[in-house]
């Protein structure tokens, strides 16, 4: 019994980190999505569109372990060291950008087109418009897929793990060549992400429920 | 930067067999995992959808554990912690099975969605016009399901196909373990991950770009 509470708390203490990294991203990929969500609908121009369409795709499309390669091994002999944490939040938020960029756009075309005509015709300017119109109501659609995009994100940070950011895999690994209780301290690691998982999973119910109706 | 350019290129030939051979691999276990997931997957969402609750119960724990356990624990848990207690699996069948396993869940919740989306008086007037009930499910409703999932199966496969990656973690010889051993070789790890990322994006983008034509003719149905 000991040995279970020397790797609950081993664990315990390294799941803060698994927390600042899915929040820091998280943070990073709703700002720069929304960012390119904007730039991608309303900037009317091609070469913009043709930018952010590439962005979304070069990071949709690419394994985030790869992407994670690149940052972590393949800047640094470039001579630009990153930190591991650092990294790993820079990884995982520009490739949550790309992700959540698409739940806004899908956001944005769910709106009725008289929407933009109404606001334009009772005097509003379009920036006015699309921030005060479109935005808000784009948003409101976009929460309950940002909800499960966050509760993915939470599970993607253990891969961080391969670029040695101390988190909950990291330590779970680190320990298991000191103790030799793999079976032990994996099972550990499962439950204590389910346990972490499980807030996010009914949050995203809820904004189901709550915001849900409005998409059919 | 044009140095850096002429090494991107020069090294190819040289990294290609390897490259293409660790590719075979990548798509192997994609596509064996995702055997497993589509069968698990249909059979969850067979009881999802089922009368009985205690089915629709236990499909609903599975999914709702398997959704929120990271891949890679499922991976480890398989290659490295299943061996303490007696059963062995080589690399390449663990990460068919923890795909397969993880991907399920996923499975059955786009399947589930899919036979919601087909009203249920298709089956009675099947059966009506002297279907057996296997025979509507077979031939009249499960059709159906497929179309109006395919978009999102073809999603599910494309996420499969970049978790598998993982992989490379249990010892899998797959791309991204390959690109690692390049990588160290040739003190050139920018190079070899970017042809990583190329051959990848090779496989994924076409697939992505038939799930979005998919989904649009879908919605176009539905109007």
């Amino acid at each position: 019994m000991d040995i279970f509470w020397t790797i609950l708390i081993g664990l315990l203490t390294s799941a803060g980190i698994t927390v600042i990294v899915t929040i820091s991203a998280l943070f990073v990929a709703v700002i720069l999505g929304l960012a390119l969500a904007l730039l991608r609908e309303f900037s009317g121009k091609a070469w913009i569109r043709v930018a952010v369409d590439a962005y979304c795709e070069l990071f949709r499309n690419i394994p985030a372990l790869t992407h994670l390669f690149i940052i972590y091994f393949g800047l640094a002999s470039l001579g630009l060291r990153i930190a591991s944490v650092p990294a790993a939040i820079l990884g995982l938020g520009l490739i949550g950008a790309a992700i959540t960029c698409d739940i806004y756009r899908g956001g944005y075309a769910s709106l009725k087109r008289g929407q933009t005509e109404a606001a334009l015709a009772v005097g509003l300017t379009p920036w006015q418009t699309i921030m005060l119109i479109l935005t808000p109501q784009a948003l409101r659609v976009s929460l309950p897929p940002l909800g499960n995009y966050a509760l993915q994100l939470m599970k993607d940070t253990s891969i961080v793990s391969a670029i040695a950011a101390p988190e909950i895999m990291f330590q779970a690994r680190s320990m298991v060549t000191s103790s030799f209780q793999t079976t032990l301290i994996y099972a550990t690691a499962a439950v204590i992400y389910l346990v972490l998982s499980f807030p996010l999973a009914v949050l995203v119910r809820r904004l189901e429920t709550h915001f849900g109706q409005g998409r059919a | 930067m044009i140095e850096f350019l002429l090494s991107f290129v020069s090294y190819w030939s040289e990294w290609a067999p390897r490259l293409l051979k660790a590719l075979v691999n990548t798509a192997l276990i994609s596509a064996l995992g995702f055997i497993v997931a589509s069968v698990l997957g249909v059979l969850l969402a067979l009881c999802l959808v089922a009368k009985s609750t205690p089915l629709r119960r236990l499909a609903s724990v599975y999914v709702a554990v398997f959704r929120g356990i990271p891949l890679l624990v499922v991976l480890f848990l398989i290659y490295f912690g299943l061996p303490g207690v007696g059963i062995v699996f080589n690399a390449l069948t663990s990460a068919v099975i923890g795909l397969g396993l993880c991907f399920a869940a996923q499975m059955a919740e786009v399947v589930r969605a899919g036979f919601l989306a087909i009203p249920k008086g298709q089956f009675e007037a099947a059966v009506a016009v002297g279907f057996t009930p296997s025979q509507s499910f077979r031939l009249i409703i499960l059709p159906q399901v497929l179309r109006v999932s395919a978009a999102p199966i073809i999603v599910t496969f494309v996420a499969l196909l970049k978790d598998s990656s993982l992989a490379s973690l249990i010892t899998v010889k797959e791309l991204v373990l390959e690109g690692r051993a390049i990588a160290t070789e040739y003190f050139m790890p920018l190079q070899t991950f970017i042809w990583v990322g190329v051959l990848y994006f090779v496989l994924a983008f076409p697939l992505s770009l038939a799930a979005r034509a998919m989904a649009r003719r879908a919605t176009a149905n539905l109007r």
